[in-house]
């Protein structure tokens, strides 16, 4: 079995940089977007198991992504985590209540984020994709 | 009646005055007897008014003593009328009684001066047109007829100047009516004096052989000498005096009344002469009313011009208030501004501190990672914690400065779920333990769970943090840091007590207000932004719960928590609902 597939989009190429290499160090198969629009292509060309998703990016951000992607029943299997710097609580309401399943809070240590992906990704490997 | 102590010298006065009146004419007429009571009413009215001035120490006293020395010029003119009761007129006494009425005129006429304040002019305006149109009246019926009556010229002469002296008074009298001292009850003992005066004058003036000693026209004088007595020693005497005038003239009904009355005179009077066929004094009455109308006149500009004013008053200051409340509305939308500046400046600081943030920390975590990569030496490891823990701290701030920021705009929210209050302390105790050691103190934690509470666990996580990094950061190397929980009758207590440097006494009351720092973390250059406690303080208010503190002089702290088993719903929601 290959390597669990990961999308990673944050319009930051350090944050970038900084998620994909833990997340292939840690044994994901990373793929990257800069912005919402790529992402959006990207999971529904390769549909990676889990998405991770900076809220604020230009063009689609996160959150019209992760609305994109919970309207499209061919990707209802793709697990969606969501980053924000935003600090208000209401924003992670908001994502929630946008069917995200996994949020974590910028700053974040890369190695909570990796283990919050793992997870995701043992929650969806009975799915067989 | 008032109680007999209460009872003044004016009431004493009246009452004797006027019980004076039927014992006179109780006498025979024209006795000795009665001529004796006559000049003691009369006699009595000058050292009268004289106790007034004493007793009552008005501003202006002359007026008075003006009173007072023509009540005296008419106790000399009496008494000159009883030792010759023949003397041809003009007499000697006729000459006094005459010469009491300008002292008198003059005495009212600065007391209204006085009394009218701003409306000196006014006053004298309004005096002036009563005093002509009355002379109208007065020349036409008793001054020309006594002049043109028989008689030598002498006597003609003085029977033509009574009539003309009380015009003096009443022409006194009417100007206090632009001021509120006519309500005075001393004015009105003065009117009413003058009014009897007049009265007696004019009964005389009209028919002058009526008139003998111990007539009934002497009740009017007699009541004459007293009311005006009791109006110098009644209380309110000084407020004739006092300068009060009316804030606007109003041009009230009666006024305009009297006014066009004083117009109406003199043709009046000249219709009525012609249908009785009597003389037309034409010069005389139509100078005097030609000199009433000009101060008609002169008396309603004045008036207009006053309402003129107030309108033109009140239009500046409709006007300042509208300025007022522009000035107002753009200052409101100055600080509608600001807040709203202030917002967003908060959320950008959230953003872009956080941003550069997260690289900084995940790198040097990547960085210090020891499963990948080449194995760091020692000392680049140490310069990389050091980045790494004062990223942290930086991190704690910038958290602790926005959730100070949300706090003061209203906007804590809590997402409260069930919670054990003992495994949060264990579970931050042991994340605590590496700094703890790292300072060689004694982090423990006591009390068995679970010590269920409902909160919001990171807010709960938060507070928990802040106490024991608060403890470790105040206590020296070998103390002791102890993390109690425990289950109550009516929700939880937790307590973070430690053997540290503690609080300088008078410092317990403040140690929760934000930014406050104490003496002793000042002193020991302990690091710190004085938010940790205040932070602490309100997680455990939005709970529901409260902290308190207890500190020993010579060291040692504790802080207590009390938060109730269940969270009142509603207590935080309606700030929740501010934040969408």
């Amino acid at each position: 079995m290959s390597e669990p597939l990961v999308l990673v989009a944050d319009d930051d190429d350090d944050i970038l940089l900084l998620v994909t290499t833990r997340l292939r160090r840690d044994g994901f198969e990373v793929v990257a977007a800069r912005d919402g629009d790529e992402a959006l292509a990207l999971v529904r060309a390769q549909r990676p198991r889990v998405a991770v998703l900076d809220i604020g990016m230009p063009g689609l951000d996160g959150l019209e992504v992760l609305a994109q992607i919970r309207a499209d029943a061919g990707l209802r299997d793709t697990r969606v985590l969501l980053l924000t710097a935003k600090a208000q609580e209401s924003d992670v309401r908001r994502g929630y209540t946008a069917g995200a399943d996994a949020y974590v809070r910028k700053p974040f240590s890369p190695a909570e984020l990796s283990s919050r992906v793992r997870e995701l990704v043992d929650q969806t490997a009975g799915t067989g994709q | 009646m008032p109680p007999l102590r209460d009872l003044k010298p004016w009431h004493l006065y009246l009452g004797v005055g006027l019980a004076l009146i039927p014992v006179y004419f109780a006498f025979a007429s024209g006795g000795d007897a009665q001529s004796a009571v006559f000049l003691v009413v009369n006699g009595a009215a000058p050292p009268a008014v004289l106790y007034g001035i004493r007793l009552h120490r008005p501003e202006l006293r002359l007026p008075w003593y003006l009173f007072a020395f023509a009540f005296a010029c008419s106790v000399v003119a009496n008494v000159l009328a009883l030792a010759q009761p023949n003397a041809p007129e003009p007499s000697l006494s006729d000459g006094m009684f005459l010469a009491a009425y300008p002292f008198a005129a003059a005495g009212l006429l600065l007391l209204m001066f006085s009394a009218s304040g701003r409306h000196k002019l006014a006053a004298l305006a309004d005096a002036g047109i009563v005093t002509f149109a009355f002379a109208v009246f007065q020349w036409t019926y008793v001054m020309a007829p006594a002049i043109r009556a028989a008689g030598g010229t002498g006597e003609r002469i003085v029977d033509g100047l009574y009539p003309a002296m009380d015009i003096l008074l009443l022409a006194g009298l009417s100007g206090f009516f632009v001021s509120p001292a006519w309500r005075a009850p001393s004015f009105r003992l003065l009117g009413a004096g003058i009014g009897a005066l007049f009265v007696g004058d004019e009964v005389v003036g009209l028919a002058p052989s009526s008139y003998s000693a111990g007539s009934w026209i002497d009740t009017f004088f007699l009541l004459a000498y007293v009311l005006l007595a009791v109006a110098a020693l009644h209380p309110s005497m000084t407020e004739l005096s006092r300068s009060r005038s009316m804030p606007t003239l109003r041009v009230s009904p009666g006024r305009v009344g009297v006014l066009a009355a004083a117009l109406l005179v003199a043709p009046v009077v000249l219709v009525t002469q012609k249908l009785r066929g009597k003389p037309l004094d034409l010069y005389e009455v139509l100078s005097l009313a030609a000199a009433s109308s000009v101060l008609v006149v002169a008396r309603f500009t004045g008036i207009l011009r006053a309402l003129e004013r107030i309108r033109l008053r009140e239009r500046s200051a409709r006007a300042e208030a509208e300025a007022m409340q522009r000035q107002l509305a753009e200052q409101n939308e100055r600080l509608l501004e600001a807040d709203r500046l202030k917002d967003e400046f908060v959320a950008l600081i959230s953003h872009d501190l956080r941003t550069p943030l997260t690289s900084i920390i995940g790198y040097v975590e990547l960085a210090l990672d020891e499963d990948v990569g080449p194995v760091l030496d020692g000392e680049r490891r140490s310069y990389l914690e050091v980045v790494s823990r004062s990223s942290e701290r930086l991190l704690r701030l910038v958290d602790d400065l926005l959730f100070v920021a949300r706090l003061q705009a209203g906007r804590l929210v809590l997402d409260p779920t069930e919670l054990d209050l003992a495994a949060i302390a264990r579970q931050s105790v042991t994340e605590a333990q590496p700094r703890a050691e790292r300072k060689g103190l004694e982090l423990s934690c006591f009390g068995e769970g679970p010590v269920p509470v409902q909160g919001d666990r990171g807010r709960m996580f938060q507070l928990l943090d802040n106490l024991v990094s608060n403890a470790i950061k105040f206590t020296p190397e070998g103390g002791e840091i102890h993390v109690r929980t425990r289950q109550t009758e009516n929700g939880a207590v937790l307590e973070v007590s430690d053997n540290g440097i503690g609080l300088a006494p008078g410092e317990i009351e403040r140690v929760f207000e934000r930014f406050f720092r104490s003496s002793r973390a000042v002193d020991g250059q302990i690091p710190g932004t004085g938010l940790g406690l205040f932070i602490a303080k309100a997680i455990a208010e939005a709970h529901g719960g409260c902290i308190s503190v207890s500190s020993r002089d010579e060291g040692g702290t504790t802080f207590r928590i009390e938060l109730p088993a269940q969270l009142e719903t509603g207590a935080q929601m309606p700030r929740a609902e501010l934040v969408a």
